[in-house]
């Protein structure tokens, strides 16, 4: 048999018995909304809840900080301890597995002057081949740092909008609002007293670079800056340094006040936070507090997909129950069509196609019924789901929404209930072929 | 004593018919059929539809297979087309052992050489009379446009062209048997099985049908297998084969085309008739069977009366 005369006959076969048909596309449209709606509310709810978290930073970031601490299963604090932070520690992170990048990172005050006015920042170096993977955002002015121009300071969304105040003032302290592109401002180091015999350090601000607005904290508020360059400057400063200061601020350089890593899925952070332990440093990281909620979350999706999934079984079980049907009543049919010479794989393949079409019709009408529940629930379910399930901190102030049908979804249930219908639709179509055709032309019909 | 003459009558004839069927070993035996049995089981029971059947159905014959109710004809001819499995002996056609074919050759040498008419038509409600004779072509992966033609012209053939999209509901009996022999030529196929076509019609559109079978098969030199319990329909027959109780009783040639052989025959019958000599002995296997059974033989003279009569 042709593939189209098989197409016909299925659409002909199921257009006979049009009440039928419908009823079991409903059962499959029901089966495929539950299992998307329950999706949708599963990854809504897991959306929003990781959208507030990575507010405070990014998902797959570990932090190894030179003053680590230990908590123990619960999430306890147990105790602080002083951790040696070098390059060969980042050497060893960066053979773990799943680690994408490792970063040592110096931390430093900078004090910034413009004329009589003066402000504070924090300044984060970090070698500057690694920001990509770090996941920087974009910049709204100027350039990152390359390996041939490295004397640029990188500052934060947020960074330059600090008030410079005039600490000296005889009317007290009055703050100023700089212009960035007309002030000269330079900065300095703070770490140590200033000591009077030397000319004391400082760099005027040429080359920056504005971060765009980004969700993670560390990139809103800060400056950043190339460790090679940084050094450069650090170094000039401790120069100005009494020799006691210069030492301590040299020897600062050589070890890293954190160390960051970047894991290349959120899944895999707390395995590569065992192993940083293995290494015998303690690490920290915002997946290390999630985890527990997550786990709710997934058992959450978990519950209300089974839901769903129950409706599906359902709708299976449906689609073979009208399959039998219709072999019963196409028992002749059948009988007649294998005396005439049909295949027994085009008698399977046509039972198989009709049970497949029932399945993928009522899988389109289901996604397109469940595009419009998701909408309603976004709209008008937020009473609801606040007070059902009494997290709405969790829903402070995200845009999701609850219920959150990603692209895949559609083809996914789509390919589902295909298979279901087909699954469903097998043992109907495997039975059609066993029938005697004497038996069947002796039945009436 | 008329009724052991008439029996000598046929005794005689069969000697002749022994004598074509040397004359028959020349021609392509198109079915060949060899100890053929076939055992149901009700429970305990067994029954023997068919007792160890051998013959031979020749390219280009029309055969009919004749037998009152229950004789096992539907089962043997269920067993030659391949829609039942033998329970043993072997089934020749066209140089093939079909039962040794698994179902996709099976089904293959279906659409390529077997034709079928039914007894209640067996057509597809759903479908209009010309969808109906459309469908082994569709098996067979015609193209549409072909096979729409090829089913319009089939259906000229047998005068419904005024009906083509009438569903079977909307037909005579006769209309739906003429659809259903549509079908069944319309592949051209090589052999075609009725198994009592007329059995659910009127004698006027028997006729009707009967005829129709028998000209499409000369056209197109189709073997025709036909069961029948009406001996008036076997006379439409090149070859009547006579079964009993699941066995063959007796194999006899019915002449239409050569009315020379057949008086010959009748000069024989009547000198047979004059000696009233027992030729018993030089007879055939046919014969010593029928003399082994006593009933088969009262029974079977009756219809040997019966058809005489009505060939007279
Ligand atoms: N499927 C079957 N199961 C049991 N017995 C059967 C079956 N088919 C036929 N028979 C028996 O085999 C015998 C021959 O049947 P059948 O070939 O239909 O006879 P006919 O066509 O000559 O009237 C009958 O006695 C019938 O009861
Ligand atoms: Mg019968």
């Amino acid at each position: 048999m042709k593939f189209n005369d098989l197409v016909k006959m299925g659409l002909r076969n199921l257009f006979r018995r049009k009440a039928r048909t419908a009823l079991t596309v409903i059962g499959m449209v029901i089966g495929t909304i539950s299992i998307v709606i329950m999706f949708s509310i599963g990854y809504g709810m897991r959306d929003s809840f990781i959208e507030q978290v990575m507010e405070n930073g990014s998902m797959t970031v570990i932090t190894v900080s030179t003053w680590g601490y230990t908590i123990d299963e619960d999430g306890n604090y147990i105790d602080t301890g002083e951790q040696k932070l070098d390059s060969d520690l980042v050497e060893s992170i960066k053979k773990i597995d799943h680690v994408k990048s490792v970063g040592g990172m110096l931390q430093k005050n900078l004090q910034l002057t413009c004329g009589k006015y003066n402000s504070g920042m924090m300044v984060y170096a970090m070698d500057s081949s690694t920001f990509e993977s770090f996941g920087f955002p974009g910049l709204t002015q100027g350039e990152y740092p390359t390996a041939d121009h490295k004397d640029i300071i990188v500052f934060g969304s947020q960074a330059r909008n600090s008030e410079f105040y005039n600490w000296g003032s005889s009317r007290g302290s009055n703050s100023k609002t700089i212009d960035w592109d007309r002030d000269t401002i330079s900065f300095t180091f703070s770490d140590y007293t200033v000591n009077e015999n030397k000319k004391a350090f400082t760099q005027v601000i040429k080359n920056y670079a504005v971060m765009e607005e980004s969700e993670n904290y560390m990139f809103n508020y800060y400056a950043w800056m190339d460790l090679d360059y940084f050094k450069e400057l650090y170094t000039k400063y401790a120069n100005t340094l009494k020799l006691e200061d210069r030492k301590k601020a040299i020897a600062s350089l050589n070890k890293f006040d954190q160390i960051q890593v970047n894991v290349d899925n959120m899944e895999n952070v707390t395995a590569v936070q065992d192993a940083i332990k293995e290494l015998g440093y303690s690490s920290s990281s915002d997946m290390q507090y999630i985890e527990p909620m997550l786990q709710t979350s997934k058992m959450l999706q978990v519950v209300l997909g089974a839901i769903g999934g129950v409706a599906m079984v359902v709708s299976a079980i449906n689609i073979a129950n009208t399959m039998i049907m219709s072999i019963y009543e196409r028992t002749k049919e059948i009988g007649i069509m294998k005396v005439l010479g049909c295949m027994l794989k085009d008698i399977r393949k046509l039972f198989l196609f009709e049970a497949a079409l029932i399945g993928l019709l009522g899988g389109a009408i289901g996604i397109m019924l469940s595009y419009l529940l998701s909408w309603l629930i976004n709209k008008y379910g937020a009473p609801l789901f606040e007070s059902l399930l009494n997290t709405s901190y969790m829903y402070g102030e995200t845009t999701g929404g609850f219920s959150r049908i990603y692209f895949w979804m559609p083809f996914v249930a789509m390919g589902f209930a295909m298979v279901v219908g087909i699954v469903s639709g097998y043992l109907p179509a495997n039975r059609a072929t066993k029938i005697s055709a004497i038996e069947a032309m002796r039945t009436e019909g | 004593m008329q009724v052991e003459k008439e029996v000598k009558t046929v005794l005689k004839k069969e000697k002749v018919s022994s004598e074509k069927k040397e004359k028959n070993s020349e021609r392509e035996k198109i079915i060949v059929l060899k100890g053929v049995k076939k055992v149901y089981r009700m429970g305990t029971e067994r029954i023997c539809a068919v007792d160890d059947v051998s013959f031979e159905i020749y390219k280009g014959e029309f055969c009919c297979l004749l037998g009152t109710s229950g004789s096992g004809k539907s089962t043997l001819l269920n067993l030659m087309a391949g829609i039942e499995k033998v329970s043993s002996g072997q089934i020749i056609m066209k140089g093939k052992n079909i039962h040794h074919m698994n179902e996709n050759r099976l089904a293959k040498f279906r659409q390529k050489y077997l034709g079928f008419v039914f007894q209640s038509y067996n057509l597809l409600n759903s479908m209009t009379a010309l969808e109906n004779v459309e469908f082994p072509l569709v098996f067979k992966r015609v193209p549409n446009k072909k096979r729409r033609r090829m089913a319009l012209e089939m259906l000229k053939k047998v005068g419904l062209e005024d009906r083509i999209k009438h569903k079977p509901k909307e037909m005579s009996g006769g209309q739906q048997q003429r659809v259903g022999i549509a079908r069944a030529f319309v592949a051209n196929p090589e052999i075609v099985f009725a198994d009592e076509p007329t059995g659910n019609l009127d004698s006027k559109t028997s006729k009707e049908v009967m005829e129709l079978i028998q000209g499409m098969a000369r056209v197109n030199k189709q073997t025709i297998v036909m069961v029948t319990h009406d001996n008036k329909l076997a006379e439409y027959a090149d070859r009547v084969i006579r079964v009993f109780d699941g066995k063959i009783i007796s194999i006899e040639e019915n002449d239409h085309s050569q009315k020379k052989e057949e008086s010959d025959v009748n000069d024989e019958i009547a000198q047979v008739n004059k000696e009233t000599s027992n030729e018993e002995t030089s007879n055939d296997i046919n014969n010593n069977d029928i003399n082994n059974k006593d009933t088969n033989k009262e029974e079977f003279t009756e219809e040997v009366i019966n058809l005489k009569k009505a060939e007279g």
